[in-house]
């Protein structure tokens, strides 16, 4: 049988996972200003993921982060594509 | 009367409150409460404008996110206007600021964080596995669970398990969302 190319994987109604990621993307923003801190020099990285359930349903999600929190977010995809290398 | 508003102690004390109530989003710090917990001896309306200047001059820091050149010039400014501030009480306000002044940062930040926050996150990866469907997904795959929340809420830990969302919807103000990722 032929190596079928890189397939999404069908998966079971009563499977835990019912989203497949399917876009991220992201912007760096400084807030500069807001009304309760005129100066408020915040920088942000805000991050829109775009998840699809099982019937095909796309539901979009933004998320904003401080640069520490980036950072960890950051840290923690680098593990997981380290680890996905080794399986 | 005047002096009784001089009190550091009391002014120390006053500028907690209003910063609680201003920027910490403690609810309940009322003018009443000030008053009659800080100068209780002190008329009301004497203490109303006092309170309205403090408040005032706390936010102006805040607002400009002072350093410590600026603070200095401010509260000099402020102990030569009509009707400003004693230089005992820009002393008070100068340590204030220079004890709260991060953490004062930090709520303004959150205040205007309108978005949802990542508040946790966990992941597993998957080897081989098998479904209903599928005989053999031979893909390895990254499983991801992201915590989202909004500023002000209190964060709620969650065990490192992949859970089952209730259909990808937003309950309340906590999302958790299971995302699921191929693997290369």
């Amino acid at each position: 049988m032929a190596e079928s190319p890189l397939r999404e994987p069908v998966l079971d109604a009563k499977s835990e996972v019912t989203c497949q990621l399917i876009d991220f993307q992201w912007k760096l923003g400084m807030a500069v200003s807001s009304d309760q801190c005129r100066s408020l020099k915040y920088p942000y990285v805000a991050v829109m993921l775009k998840v699809a359930d099982h019937s095909g349903q796309v539901n979009s999600k933004s998320i904003e982060m401080t640069i520490p929190q980036f950072q960890n977010f950051y840290r923690q995809f680098k593990e997981i594509a380290a680890v996905i290398e080794t399986v | 009367m005047a002096g009784e508003l001089e009190g550091s102690k009391s002014l120390s004390g006053l500028l907690s409150g209003l910063a609680q109530d201003a920027f910490h989003g403690h609810p309940g710090i009322t003018e009443e409460l000030l008053h009659s917990q800080l100068y209780p001896e002190v008329p009301l309306e004497e203490f109303r404008p006092f309170l309205a200047k403090m408040r005032g001059i706390l936010k102006s820091i805040a607002s400009a996110d002072m350093d410590f050149n600026q603070l200095e010039a401010f509260l000099t400014a402020q102990t030569k206007k009509q009707g400003g501030i004693t230089c005992e009480q820009a002393a008070v306000i100068s340590k204030f600021w220079k004890s709260h002044k991060t953490r004062i940062r930090e709520s303004l930040v959150n205040q205007s964080r309108w978005d949802n926050g990542l508040r946790g996150l966990s992941w597993r990866v998957d080897g081989k596995s098998q479904s209903r469907h599928s005989a053999q997904i031979d893909t390895p795959v990254a499983i991801i669970e992201l915590e989202f929340g909004k500023s002000g809420q209190d964060t709620v830990d969650l065990p490192c398990v992949v859970k089952h969302p209730e259909s990808g919807s937003l309950h309340g103000d906590l999302g958790l969302w299971s995302l699921f990722m191929p693997g290369i």
